[in-house]
């Protein structure tokens, strides 16, 4: 009796097995098929950082006070700035990320005094070299424009 | 001549109907996983297999150094044979059959365990214990499973007493077989299931235990050689489900080629639905169900089916 109940419990279960993925079958795929459709990255995506442009200078707010440099624990950060006159204000120049050492913790982000430092929403990157991986962060910003 | 007529029509349609399978089934797989399979090459991807099957002609045939050499070259080969005759006595429709053979069930079944020594051989001949493993376990499941699919093939046989595949398709044109012998059926489309080598009973390929099973150390052409066996044997086994338990080509409307190809493409479909439904079920209980459950179920509904069929 057992053997018989056995086989009978058995093959419902099968057909029930049978049952859902019948109808996975016919509903709509779910995948996103990448390099034709992407999706939008949500707020909290972090990808390399990048300068925020400000509407009233019309560019980032950076003052190379060097404070993301010197917070950042893997010393990916290396900022360059300049001063054009004297008792002028000193603002940010040359911008560079090793990005092949970032490891995104954000620290640099959080210091930041003039708050235009940002996560960009960028996923993308394909490098062929371990020197690509420096990223020209001012020049995104003026490539941006 | 028309013998020939018809083993160039065969060796024209296998490959192009292995490309349409393997398709079919990386789509079928696609889809009840919620994605959609194969994309790239051409709309839908049809063309898909055609480029795998260019890339595998391109490739180098490596073969290892410690095999033996004459077995391993002749497995490709040994395993085609079969998969090409098994389409000599399948009777597509009363018209289209190469030859009404006397004892076509038989040849047909006698040739499929070809495709094992085959894979025994490819197993043995790679040198390599995966490889071996697996052969060995291909022999044991289907030295099981021919048992009970020759018993429940037998139940049919001995209703309409004739090997002939024609004449057991004629005789199902008032009730299909599948109706009378619904428990027949069952074990034969497991049994045929096993026989092929499908999951869930793929253990001679387990991929997640034996890197993939006999043909590991095959690359390129001869690889592809066996996955076109497997997928030939895939609808001779089909067709002859058709033509044992759904009447063949008969059917209302439509020419019965149609007919014929419908049902055994439905049940290659099913065969693919179950593949991507069940896990692969363990060594033992493979044994187990064959010699436990299978065997006797089959030999018991032969017995009913003598016993009826001495009544009426």
């Amino acid at each position: 009796m057992q053997y018989v109940k056995e086989i009978l419990v058995g093959g419902k279960s099968l057909i029930i097995g049978l049952w859902i993925t019948l109808k996975r079958l016919f509903k709509p795929i779910v995948t996103v098929q990448y390099p034709r459709q992407k999706l939008t990255m949500t707020p909290n995506f972090r990808g390399h950082i990048e300068f925020i442009r400000f509407d009233d200078t019309k560019t980032h707010h950076c003052v190379a006070c060097g404070l993301c440099a010197r917070t950042c624990p893997s010393h990916v950060i290396k900022v360059q700035g300049e001063k054009t006159r004297a008792g002028d204000l000193k603002y940010g120049r040359q911008y560079y990320i090793d990005f092949s050492k970032c490891s995104l913790c954000g620290l640099c982000v959080d210091v930041c005094p003039e708050c235009t430092l940002q996560f960009s929403k960028e996923y993308e990157y394909v490098f062929y070299h371990r020197w690509d991986t420096v990223l020209d962060i001012m020049g995104r910003l003026e490539g941006k424009r | 001549m028309a013998g020939l007529v018809g083993l160039a029509i065969i060796a024209a349609i296998v490959p192009l109907n292995v490309a349409f399978l393997v398709l079919l089934e990386r789509k079928v797989a696609g889809h009840i996983q919620l994605r959609p399979g194969p994309m790239e090459v051409a709309p839908h991807g049809i063309l898909q297999t055609l480029a795998d099957a260019v890339k595998l002609l391109g490739k180098e045939m490596v073969t290892p150094l410690s095999t033996d050499k004459i077995v391993f070259f002749l497995a490709p080969i040994i395993v085609v044979a079969p998969a090409f005759v098994g389409f000599v006595p399948i009777p597509f429709s009363p018209m289209m059959q190469i030859r009404d053979v006397n004892v076509g069930i038989l040849l047909i079944f006698s040739f499929s365990s070809i495709t094992v020594m085959s894979i025994l051989m490819a197993g043995w001949g790679s040198n390599n214990k995966y490889a071996l493993i697996g052969a060995v376990r291909s022999v044991a499941q289907n030295v099981a499973y021919e048992i009970p699919l020759l018993l429940a093939t037998m139940s049919v046989i001995i209703m309409t007493n004739t090997f002939k595949l024609g004449a057991i398709a004629q005789a199902q044109s008032s009730v299909w077989y599948i109706f009378l012998q619904p428990v027949a059926a069952i074990i034969f489309f497991i049994a045929t299931t096993a026989e092929t080598n499908r999951a869930p009973f793929d253990l001679v390929e387990a991929e997640s235990e034996l890197v993939s099973g006999f043909h590991t150390e095959y690359t390129g052409m001869r690889f592809s050689l066996f996955f076109l066996a497997e997928y030939t044997n895939m609808v001779i086994a089909a067709a002859l489900f058709t033509v044992l338990f759904l009447g063949g080509s008969s059917g209302p409307f439509f020419p019965g080629m149609i007919w014929f190809l419908i049902k055994t493409y439905f049940l290659i479909f099913v065969v693919m639905w179950i593949r991507w439904t069940y896990p692969r079920i363990r060594f033992d209980q493979l044994m187990n169900f064959a010699w436990k459950v299978l065997i006797p179920i089959a030999l018991l509904n032969l017995l009913i089916t003598a016993i009826v069929l001495k009544v009426i």
